[in-house]
C-alpha cells in the first residue's frame, strides 16, 4: 500500500503470467466502485480495450480518472464506475482486478469480465 | 419487458468446427458492417485450440486479430424449434466497409438481438391480438385479418380512401417496403400515407442538394478517407456512423486530412479531428445557412473560387426565371451574393455564434489553392443537425458552398449525406398526388401532413408498422391526445372477441368520427400498442427473414434468415400480402421474399439502388434465384446501380463521377443513367442555389431562446443510434450505461440554476408551436389552400392532369391522359414513367406556375423527353423540389404568415432527463437524447413545417431546464458516467 502514489498506475500480471493478462493498479483520489484503501479509491483494471484488443498502456488520464482513449478507435472507460464504457465501440466495460487489503499488503483475488482475446477467465 | 439485470459474463462458448457460418449485415445503422453468424445445437461446443473450432485459431486472440466473442456476442435462439448457440460478429474477412472486423458498440451486441425467452427480448410480439375491454387478448390471424379487411373496405367505401391512413418505417429492407407500398399506393391509393420520420409521403431529406443535382448518397466510403479537407456538417460520425469515423474518416486524418467540425457540441470525433489539425466550428443551432453563405462570399472575395469546376460543371444561367432559388449561372450566384446582407461576416459571426477569424481559417482551409496553384480535394458530408434544422435552406447554401470548392463530381471531392438508416425504401407505387386535398398557394397539391390530417379527425383506419408515431417524430402533445380520443375514448369499444361483434363494434366507431388502429412491430410500443391499437399485429425482421438493402454507399447484401421468429411473428412482406389478397387486390400471391425482391427489381430499376441486372444475371446466367446470388455475394456485396457490362456484372462505386467511363451494356440490363458521371439535372451541369435567410428567419426568431429559456436541442448518441427500437430498453450492458435519458449542459448555464451532474431535472416549454388545420373551405382565402370540400368526394379529372405539368408539356410530351396518372400498372413499365414525369412536372417551372400560361410558353423546360427520363431519384413518394418557387409562393407558408392566420397553436412539452453538466456543449445551449421512450425531449421540438420542403425542424426544441433533485446515479457506481465524451 505504501508504494501505491496518487494517479501513477503501477503494472502488474494477472491471473497468468501473461502479457494480454497485463493491467494497472491505481489510486484514482476520488472512490470508486470496487476501490480499496482509506479512500476506496484504489482500483485495478486489464490492459487491453474490450473493443479489438487495443493497448490502453499509458493512457490514464489523471484529471478525469479514465482510461483511454484507446489508440486503436478512441475507447474510453470510467474508473470510477468499474470500468464502464463512456465513449466508444467496446461491447464490455473493461474487466476489473478485484482488490483486497490485509495489513498493508494489496491482494489481487479475482476479476470481473472476460480479458479480450479469451474464452474463459484463464486461471480462474 | 423484462428488466434484466446487466451481469459481467466470465466465459463465452466457441462454435465447433462443423458450426453452420451465414454472412449478413448490421440491421441498424447506415454504415451496415458485415458480420458472420455461427451457429451451432446447444450441447456440443467447440474448443480453444485451433482444430477444436470453427474459427481455424488457437486462443486466446491478440490485438486486433479477430475471431473474438465477447459475452455481449452470443445468444441462445431456436432453430426449427431446437435450442442452438450463435455468436455474432464482425466479418474479421470483410473486405469492405469495415475492413478486418472493425464494429460499433451497436452492431457489437447485436447477438443480444435475437429473440430468447430467458432475456430482455421475453415480450417479442408473438400473436396477433386484439382489445377486449381495454386489454389485448391473443385472436387467429384469419381473425384479425377478418376484422381489418371489413373496417377497411367500409372506411373507404363510407369514407374515402384518404380516410385509410398508413404510417410505416421507410428503411427495414426492401422486401417489406415495396409490399407496403404496393398495397397502400398503388392498390388502395391513398394519399394519407408517411414513412417515420417525415409528414408525408418519402422524399429527399436533402431537397437542396436534389435541387443543386446532387444525389444525397453519390459518393463512397473511401472519399471520406482520401480527401485532403473534410467538412462535416451536423454530425459527428464517431457518434452515429462508427465505422465510417473508425475506418475511413480516422485513417484519412491519420495521413493528414483536416476536418472542420460543425456542430455545437463536441464528441470523441470531433475533439480527436481538431487534436490532428481540424477545425471546431461551435455553432449556434439553425444558424448553419448564414455560415455556409458567410464562407462562399469569403471565398469568391478571396478568389478562391474553382473556376474551371464552375465553368465546366455547373449551368451558366437560370433554368427558371423569376423565381426564389436558383441563380443566373456563377456570375448570378456571385452577384447576388456580395449583395446580399446576411452573408457579411460580422453579421455571420454574430447570428452563427462563430469568431470572424475562425469563419476566415475554415474558407482558407476549403478553398485556398495550394502554393503550386493546384487544388485541395474538399468534401462536403451532412447530416441531421443541419438537415433537420432548417432544411432547404441548410442543404441548399451547402450545396452551393460545395460546389464553389469544386466538389460534387470526383473522387475525393463529394458532396453527401453520411447517412441515418440503411436505404431500405423500394417503392412499390407513387403517391398518389392527385387525392391529396391541400394544395401550395400555386394551386400544386400538397401532399398530406399525416400528423394533422389524423388531429384534424380525417383518417378513419390508421395502420402503423413498424414505428412509435406518437414519438416520432415531434412527440407532440396534441397528436398523442387525439389519438386517446378517437380511439380509446370513443364510445364504441370492442367487448368480446367473437369477429362479428369486433367488426361491428369498429365500424359503428369509425361511423361515429372515431378511428380503428393497428399497430404492427416486433415488441409492444408505448402508447400506440399497449394503449390505444385495437389490433396489434406480430412482425418478424432481421435474422428471422431473408431480406435485402443497401448501405450509404448503395452496397446491397442479403440479410439472411438464420433462426425462428417467436411465436406466430410473420415478416411484414406475409401480413401486407395476406390483407391484400383478402382485399381482392392483384398481384399478392408472393410465395417467398425472393419473390418480391425479383418484382421490386424491375420497377426500382431507375432509381439509384437499381438491381435489375443483378436479377437478370442470376436468373439468365447462374441458373439461381436474386436472392441466393446475393447470398454469394457475402458481406462485399454490390454497390448499386449494378450494371452488366461486356458480360459483366459491375457494382457503381460513386455517382455523378466525372473520372467513370461506363463500358457498353446489353438489353434489357440497360441501365445508362446520365447521373452515373453527370450531376442529376437536364443539363447534367450543377446548380448554384441562392438561399434567402428570409424564409426562415421569422420561425427562428420566434424560437430563439428568451429569458433563461436555452436551445434543447436533441439527436443520438454511440450506443444508441437507429438501434433505439432494440437497445433503448432491452440490451442489458447499455441499459446499465444510460437508464435513463440525460442532458447535457454547460458548466454557466448549469450553475446559475443550480445543477450537477448527476441531478434529475425537468426540460419544459409552454410555447412549442405546432401547425394546424388547413383542411377546410374556411382555410383557403387564409393560406392559399383550395380544400376538397369534404374527403369523399370524388378527384376531378382537371386537378389530376394539373399535377403532371402544364397543358403545354403534357402535350409536348403526349401524356394528356387522366388514365396515365390512374390507371392500373400492374407488370408494366408504366411505373417508372408515371413516376418520373410527375418529378420532372414538379421540378419544372411549368408546374409551379400552370396558372400562368402565356410566360409558360417562355420558361425553358427542364422536363425531360425521353420515354425514360433520368431524373427520377429517390422522391419519388413526395414533394421536394424548391425549384421554380416564386416568392408569391412560399410567402403564405413562412411561419410568420401561418401564425396570422391562426394555423400555429402553442402547446406544452416537457420531458425528465439526469444532468452531464460539461463544457463540451456550447453555452445556452442543451443536449438529450431524441427519442427515449418516456421521455421525449423532441416534445420541445417545433412542429411547423418548413415552407419550401415541408419537412420537421425537429432540432430546434427550446425551453427551460430545472433541477428537481438528486438522482439516484450520482453516487452509484453500476449505472451510468458523467465523464465528457470528448476526452482526447
Amino acid at each position: 500500500m505504501k508504494d501505491v502514489h496518487s494517479g501513477e498506475p503501477m503494472v502488474f500480471q494477472y491471473p497468468v503470467e501473461d502479457p494480454y493478462a497485463t493491467n494497472i493498479l491505481v489510486k484514482l483520489d476520488e472512490e470508486a466502485g470496487g476501490g480499496v484503501g482509506e479512500h476506496k479509491d484504489i482500483v485495478a483494471f486489464n490492459q487491453l480495450c474490450t473493443h479489438m484488443g487495443g493497448p490502453l498502456a499509458g493512457t490514464y488520464n489523471k484529471e478525469h480518472k479514465v482510461l483511454g482513449p484507446c489508440p486503436f478507435h478512441l475507447t474510453t472507460f470510467d474508473l470510477t464506475r468499474h470500468g464502464m464504457v463512456i465513449s466508444g465501440h467496446a461491447t464490455e466495460s473493461l474487466p476489473q482486478v478485484i482488490l483486497e487489503v490485509d495489513e498493508g499488503i494489496i491482494y489481487a483475488t479475482g476479476i470481473m469480465g472476460l480479458l479480450y482475446g479469451h474464452a474463459q477467465i484463464a486461471g480462474c | 419487458m423484462n428488466d434484466e439485470e446487466f451481469l459481467v459474463g466470465d466465459h463465452v462458448p466457441l462454435p465447433p468446427i462443423d458450426a453452420d457460418i451465414f454472412t449478413t449485415a448490421c440491421d441498424y445503422c447506415i454504415v451496415a458492417c458485415g458480420y458472420k453468424v455461427y451457429r451451432w445445437p446447444v450441447g456440443r461446443s467447440g474448443g480453444s485450440r485451433a482444430e477444436e473450432n470453427a474459427f481455424g485459431v488457437d486462443f486466446p486472440r491478440g490485438p486486433l486479430q479477430g475471431r473474438w466473442i465477447s459475452s455481449n456476442q452470443h445468444n441462445i435462439v431456436s432453430v426449427d424449434g431446437k435450442p442452438h448457440h450463435v455468436a455474432i460478429i464482425a466479418d474479421h474477412d470483410a473486405q469492405v466497409v469495415n475492413v478486418g472486423g472493425d464494429h460499433s458498440i451497436r452492431g457489437g451486441t447485436i447477438a443480444k438481438k435475437c429473440y430468447n425467452p430467458t432475456s430482455s427480448t421475453a415480450d417479442r410480439l408473438k400473436y396477433p391480438m386484439l382489445r377486449v375491454n381495454g386489454e389485448l387478448q391473443r385472436i387467429s390471424w384469419d381473425d384479425a385479418f377478418e376484422i381489418m379487411v371489413a373496417v377497411s373496405k367500409h372506411v373507404i367505401e363510407k369514407r374515402g380512401k384518404q380516410a385509410w391512413a398508413l404510417k410505416t418505417y421507410s428503411y427495414q429492407y426492401w422486401e417489406n417496403t415495396y409490399a407496403i407500398t404496393k398495397l397502400a399506393l398503388r392498390h388502395v391509393k391513398t394519399p394519407a400515407f408517411a414513412v417515420h420520420d417525415q409528414p408525408t409521403g418519402h422524399g429527399s431529406d436533402t431537397p437542396g442538394l436534389s435541387d443543386a443535382g446532387i444525389d444525397p448518397f453519390s459518393a463512397c466510403y473511401e472519399d471520406w478517407k482520401n480527401a485532403d479537407v473534410l467538412f462535416m456538417s451536423g454530425s459527428d460520425p464517431f457518434e452515429t456512423k462508427t465505422i465510417i469515423f473508425n475506418d475511413w474518416i480516422m485513417l484519412g486524418i491519420q495521413r493528414g486530412m483536416r476536418v472542420i467540425s460543425v456542430v455545437p457540441r463536441k464528441t470523441a470525433g470531433v475533439a480527436h479531428a481538431e487534436k490532428n489539425g481540424g477545425l471546431y466550428l461551435e455553432i449556434i443551432p439553425g444558424t448553419d445557412t448564414v455560415l455556409h453563405m458567410a464562407l462562399a462570399r469569403y471565398i469568391i472575395e478571396q478568389g478562391w473560387e474553382d473556376s474551371d469546376f464552375l465553368a465546366r460543371y455547373v449551368n451558366s444561367r437560370a433554368e427558371v426565371d423569376l423565381e426564389v432559388f436558383q441563380a443566373d449561372g456563377f456570375e448570378g450566384y456571385k452577384r447576388w451574393i456580395l449583395s446580399y446582407k446576411y452573408a457579411e461576416m460580422i453579421r455571420a459571426s454574430e447570428i452563427t455564434g462563430i469568431p470572424i477569424e475562425k469563419i476566415r481559417l475554415a474558407a482558407r482551409l476549403l478553398a485556398e489553392p495550394n502554393p503550386d496553384g493546384s487544388r485541395k480535394k474538399t468534401s462536403f458530408g451532412l447530416e441531421k443537425g443541419n438537415y433537420w434544422s432548417n432544411n432547404y435552406l441548410n442543404t441548399a447554401s451547402l450545396a452551393s458552398l460545395g460546389l464553389l470548392c469544386g466538389a460534387g463530381n470526383r473522387p475525393s471531392q463529394v458532396i453527401a449525406r453520411f447517412g441515418g438508416h440503411q436505404r431500405g425504401m423500394m417503392p412499390g407505387g407513387r403517391y398518389p398526388i392527385e387525392e391529396a386535398p391541400e394544395k401550395f398557394p400555386n394551386r400544386q397539391r400538397k401532399a398530406i401532413d399525416l400528423d394533422r390530417w389524423v388531429e384534424d379527425g380525417r383518417a378513419s383506419f390508421a395502420w402503423v408498422i413498424g414505428t412509435t408515431w406518437l414519438q416520432a417524430m415531434t412527440a407532440s402533445e396534441r397528436l398523442r391526445d387525439r389519438f386517446l380520443q378517437l380511439t380509446r375514448e370513443n364510445p364504441h369499444q370492442v367487448r368480446s372477441a367473437e369477429t362479428k361483434h369486433a367488426i361491428e363494434t369498429l365500424i359503428r366507431r369509425v361511423d361515429s368520427g372515431g378511428m380503428m388502429v393497428v399497430d404492427q412491430d416486433i415488441y409492444p410500443i408505448e402508447p400506440i400498442g399497449t394503449q390505444i391499437a385495437d389490433l396489434v399485429l406480430p412482425a418478424a425482421s432481421w435474422g428471422e427473414e431473408n431480406f435485402s438493402r443497401a448501405n450509404g454507399e448503395r452496397r446491397i447484401r442479403l440479410y439472411p434468415k438464420f433462426n425462428d421468429a417467436p411465436g406466430e411473428a410473420r415478416p411484414d412482406w406475409w401480413i401486407i400480402a395476406s390483407f391484400g389478397k383478402r382485399m381482392g387486390y392483384r398481384g399478392f400471391d408472393w410465395k417467398d421474399s425472393n419473390e418480391i425482391f425479383e418484382e421490386a427489381a424491375w420497377f426500382g430499376r431507375r432509381r439509384r439502388t437499381s438491381y435489375w441486372p443483378l436479377v437478370w444475371y442470376a436468373r439468365k446466367k447462374k441458373n439461381t434465384t436474386g436472392h441466393e446470388f446475393l447470398r454469394g455475394l457475402g458481406t462485399t456485396g454490390i454497390q448499386a446501380p449494378v450494371r452488366y457490362e461486356e458480360g459483366e456484372l459491375v457494382g457503381t462505386k460513386r455517382l455523378h463521377d466525372s473520372t467513370l467511363e461506363p463500358g457498353t451494356q446489353h438489353g434489357l440490363t440497360g441501365n445508362d443513367h446520365q447521373w452515373l458521371t453527370d450531376f442529376r439535372t437536364e443539363t447534367g451541369r450543377a446548380n448554384l442555389l441562392k438561399t434567402p435567410w428570409e424564409i426562415f428567419s421569422d420561425f427562428y426568431e420566434f424560437m430563439k431562446p428568451t429569458g433563461d429559456e436555452l436551445w434543447v436541442t436533441s439527436g443520438r448518441i454511440n450506443e444508441f443510434w437507429q438501434s433505439g427500437f432494440d437497445d433503448l430498453k432491452r440490451r442489458p450492458y447499455l441499459r446499465q450505461r444510460w437508464p435513463e435519458n440525460f442532458v447535457e449542459i454547460h458548466p454557466e448555464d448549469a450553475e446559475k440554476r443550480g445543477i450537477e451532474s448527476g441531478d434529475r431535472v425537468v426540460l419544459e416549454s409552454d410555447r412549442v408551436p405546432v401547425q394546424v388545420g388547413g383542411f377546410d373551405h374556411g382555410d383557403e382565402a387564409r393560406q392559399g389552400i383550395v380544400s376538397l370540400g369534404h374527403i369523399t368526394m370524388e378527384e376531378e379529372p382537371d386537378l389530376i392532369t394539373q399535377t403532371i405539368a402544364s397543358p403545354v408539356e403534357r402535350k409536348r410530351r403526349g401524356v394528356d391522359n387522366q388514365e396515365a396518372m390512374t390507371t392500373d400498372i400492374e407488370g408494366d413499365e408504366l411505373l417508372g414513367y408515371v413516376d418520373t414525369q410527375e418529378i420532372a412536372g414538379r421540378r419544372s417551372a411549368g408546374a409551379r406556375s400552370s396558372q400562368d400560361e402565356a410566360s409558360l410558353e417562355e420558361i425553358p423546360t427542364v422536363a425531360t423527353t425521353g420515354e425514360y427520363p433520368d431524373n427520377v431519384g429517390d422522391d419519388v413518394l413526395g414533394e421536394t423540389s424548391g425549384l421554380g418557387i416564386r416568392w408569391s409562393d412560399i410567402e403564405p407558408l413562412l411561419f410568420s404568415s401561418l401564425q396570422k392566420n391562426g394555423h400555429i397553436e402553442l402547446t406544452r412539452g416537457s420531458c425528465e432527463a439526469i444532468a452531464i453538466v460539461t463544457d463540451a456543449i456550447r453555452p445556452g445551449v442543451a443536449f438529450s437524447y431524441f427519442l427515449v421512450p418516456g421521455s421525449a425531449a423532441n416534445s420541445l421540438a417545433p412542429r411547423v413545417l418548413d415552407p419550401v420542403s415541408q419537412r420537421y425542424r425537429f432540432k430546434l426544441g427550446r425551453g427551460k431546464i430545472r433541477r428537481l433533485g438528486e438522482s439516484q446515479y450520482k453516487h452509484d457506481f453500476t449505472s451510468m458516467t458523467f465523464k465528457s465524451r470528448a476526452i482526447t
